[in-house]
């Protein structure tokens, strides 16, 4: 949903699939920790602190998207890598496979940096146990052109409006755009819709299509359209791309609406295959010191779990108005509701 | 040089270097194995793998390996993949007509030039073979978008007042940008089976006293169609694959069949249905191909 762009999953999946078939069991020196994560999540300044306090080689893989990282924990049941980092509706699929073990937050003392915000996660806890630890996050906002709104727009209906007919675009995901019309509905539980919740959101986004000009495919995907001109609105894909409009030149501002939106939050799991969990619980540990969220912060413009005003200093303030993405009810279902949405045409 | 070899063989020991007869043939071996087992493990091993999982299913996000026909099933009995599937084959026949006619008219004209201007043209006409795609859209898009080259031209002019959205982000936006990005490979194929027409035909049609307009219909088009066709069906099968250009010029109309593959892997992993959908457009592409191998054997038995 984030990060993502036209890399596709089945071409990344596939390719983790064959990877992972490739991978021969690792035969390392004991003091090894190996990673799967996201760019940008294991950045040099921090990987070499860690190394050079805990005496261990730190061992660092890429990932493109979900699909890849849950081909590459299933191939060898989590024994490949030590700790992941993966986003809030993941987390119940990784524990139903058993991919990855509780976190023990008495090993991890900077647990206390977290923010209340970040302190309990619903969606990461099962059975009353963390199984894992919030570390970056964004949101899915409004974009708006200030030359067109004076006012932030207060709600997400404002992409119902006629006046905006045709200057509306909308990012291409299932998921974001059903959740986010949820919100808008004032649905309780977003992930976990009834059949006539379900219809009342498929009437409704098809309302909507008859205003959005297109639904983009991608982070530079949308912010090039919205810099063609001809564009006051965007549902967004993250916070990044507002200051990618104001580069091209475009004025704009970025809300959260009052329904709320939807945030994600990628987080630090340990793996059920973890060689050394004591070397993983260290490295959750060290992830959570204010420096590397500061850092995060500043050089990437997602949001941190554990310096306020780093956060503040972007703009990252709702962090309370946000509802964090858990796993749907049925994601396929999702899926077909959205392509019928997509394929359904409209005058 | 003769009498060296000669001498050489006859009384020295074997040349150092000269394979055994069994050493030859392990490397024949090895050199077949490569030959053939390269393409069979980078194609046919995905290939396989994809026809695997579409008889397989998922249950809770997990896959589960038990043969079902159910993923078929479903694509037949959900009237929006259907609806899309067929929308598709629609857009890509269309832009291959639109390929067929206006790459006839173009390789025709490139083709009754005479010497290296000829040449020269052809080489023009194709070069946008080798621009990458992703840049050819975004070209297209910088063309015809809100304040794109066109709608600029058309103020300019005086022509608009304002400039119009009619241009992108509609189906009108789809077929030109797929036109502009797929003319070249037609253009090729049609100016190859117009350039294989022997000069002496249209010289004998000519002493016979057939006009040209009479050359042309009983001659150049009968002889250069099969092939033109080919060409055309070449590049329906490249514009059904093709969900970018409509994804990204195409607006709210732009969900196309290779979008809709593409929904089913990532956050929604539900790879075997996925799978069976590649495998859908996989056999309608043979069938294309199949149709236009048929053609081009007919052709030549004529």
């Amino acid at each position: 949903m984030h990060r993502r762009d036209f890399v596709t999953g089945a071409a990344a999946g596939l390719a983790g699939l064959l990877l992972a078939g490739t991978l021969a069991p690792a035969t390392a020196a004991p003091k090894e920790l190996r990673i799967l994560t996201w760019e940008g999540y294991a950045d040099e300044p921090w990987v070499k602190a860690f190394e050079a306090k805990t005496g261990a080689k730190v061992k660092i893989t890429y990932t493109g998207s979900v699909d890849e990282i849950f081909a590459k924990m299933t191939a060898s049941k989590g024994q490949d890598f030590d700790v992941i980092a993966i986003e809030t509706s993941s987390y119940k699929r990784l524990t139903q496979e058993k991919l990855i073990q509780p976190v023990d937050l008495s090993k991890i003392p900077n647990a206390k940096n977290l923010l209340p915000a970040f302190r309990d996660v619903s969606a990461i806890v099962f059975d009353g146990k963390p199984f894992a630890v919030p570390f970056a996050w964004g949101s899915i906002p409004l974009i708006y052109d200030k030359k067109v709104f004076a006012q932030a727009p207060a709600s997400w209906s404002v992409l119902w409006d006629e006046k905006y007919k045709g200057r509306i675009i909308a990012m291409d995901d299932a998921n974001n755009a059903i959740v986010t019309t949820a919100l808008l509905l004032g649905y309780k539980d977003p992930f976990n819709l009834t059949d006539a919740q379900f219809a009342e959101i498929k009437a409704k986004l098809l309302d909507q299509k008859r205003f959005v000009s297109t639904y983009y495919a991608g982070f530079d995907d949308g912010v090039s359209i919205f810099a063609q001109g001809g564009v006051d609105l965007m549902m967004s894909m993250g916070e990044p791309q507002a200051p990618m409009l104001q580069k091209k030149g475009v004025d704009v501002g970025l809300t959260i609406p009052k329904e709320g939106a939807i945030g994600w939050i990628d987080c630090w799991a340990i793996s059920a295959g973890a060689r050394d969990p004591e070397l993983a619980h260290a490295w959750i540990d060290a992830m959570l010191d204010k420096k590397v969220g500061t850092y995060i912060s500043e050089k990437t413009g997602y949001g941190n779990t554990t310096n306020a005003d780093a956060n503040a200093a972007i703009g990252l303030t709702y962090a309370d108005k946000l509802v964090f993405l858990q796993a749907p009810e049925n994601f396929a279902r999702r899926i077909d509701l959205w392509n019928e949405i997509k394929a359904t045409p409209v005058e | 040089m003769t009498d060296l070899s000669l001498a050489a063989s006859g009384a020295g020991p074997m040349i150092a270097g000269a394979p055994s007869p069994h050493r030859r043939q392990l490397r024949r071996i090895a050199l077949r194995l490569a030959v053939y087992g390269l393409p069979v493990l980078l194609i046919l091993v995905p290939l396989a793998t994809f026809l695997v999982y579409s008889f397989w299913t998922t249950v809770d996000g997990q896959v589960v390996q038990t043969f079902t026909l159910a993923n078929y099933i479903d694509f037949l009995a959900k009237p929006v993949y259907r609806g899309v599937f067929i929308g598709t084959l629609w857009l890509a026949s269309i832009v291959a007509a639109t390929s067929l006619i206006f790459g006839y008219i173009i390789a025709y004209l490139v083709w009754r030039l005479e010497g290296r201007l000829r040449y020269l043209l052809l080489l023009l006409s194709v070069i946008p073979l080798a621009m990458n795609y992703i840049v050819k859209i975004y070209a297209m898009r910088n063309i015809l978008g809100y304040n794109g080259f066109l709608n600029w031209l058309l103020v300019h002019t005086g022509i608009l007042d304002t400039p119009s959205k009619l241009f992108i982000f509609n189906q009108t936006a789809v077929m030109i940008t797929m036109a502009v990005i797929y003319l070249p490979y037609a253009i090729l194929p049609i100016f190859l089976s117009l350039e294989r027409i022997s000069p002496s035909l249209l010289a004998a049609s000519a002493d016979l006293g057939g006009r040209p307009g009479q050359t042309f219909r009983n001659v150049v088009l009968p002889l250069s169609l099969p092939g033109s066709i080919v060409g055309a069906l070449f590049v329906m099968v490249l514009a059904l694959g093709d969900y970018l250009t409509p994804q990204m010029v195409g607006g709210n109309q732009g969900f196309t069949f290779g979008r809709a593959i593409w929904s089913q892997f990532g956050m929604a992993f539900n790879w075997p249905f996925g799978a069976a959908l590649a495998v859908v457009l996989l056999l309608s592409v043979v069938l294309i191909i199949l149709v236009a191998a048929a053609i081009s054997r007919h052709a030549r038995v004529k």
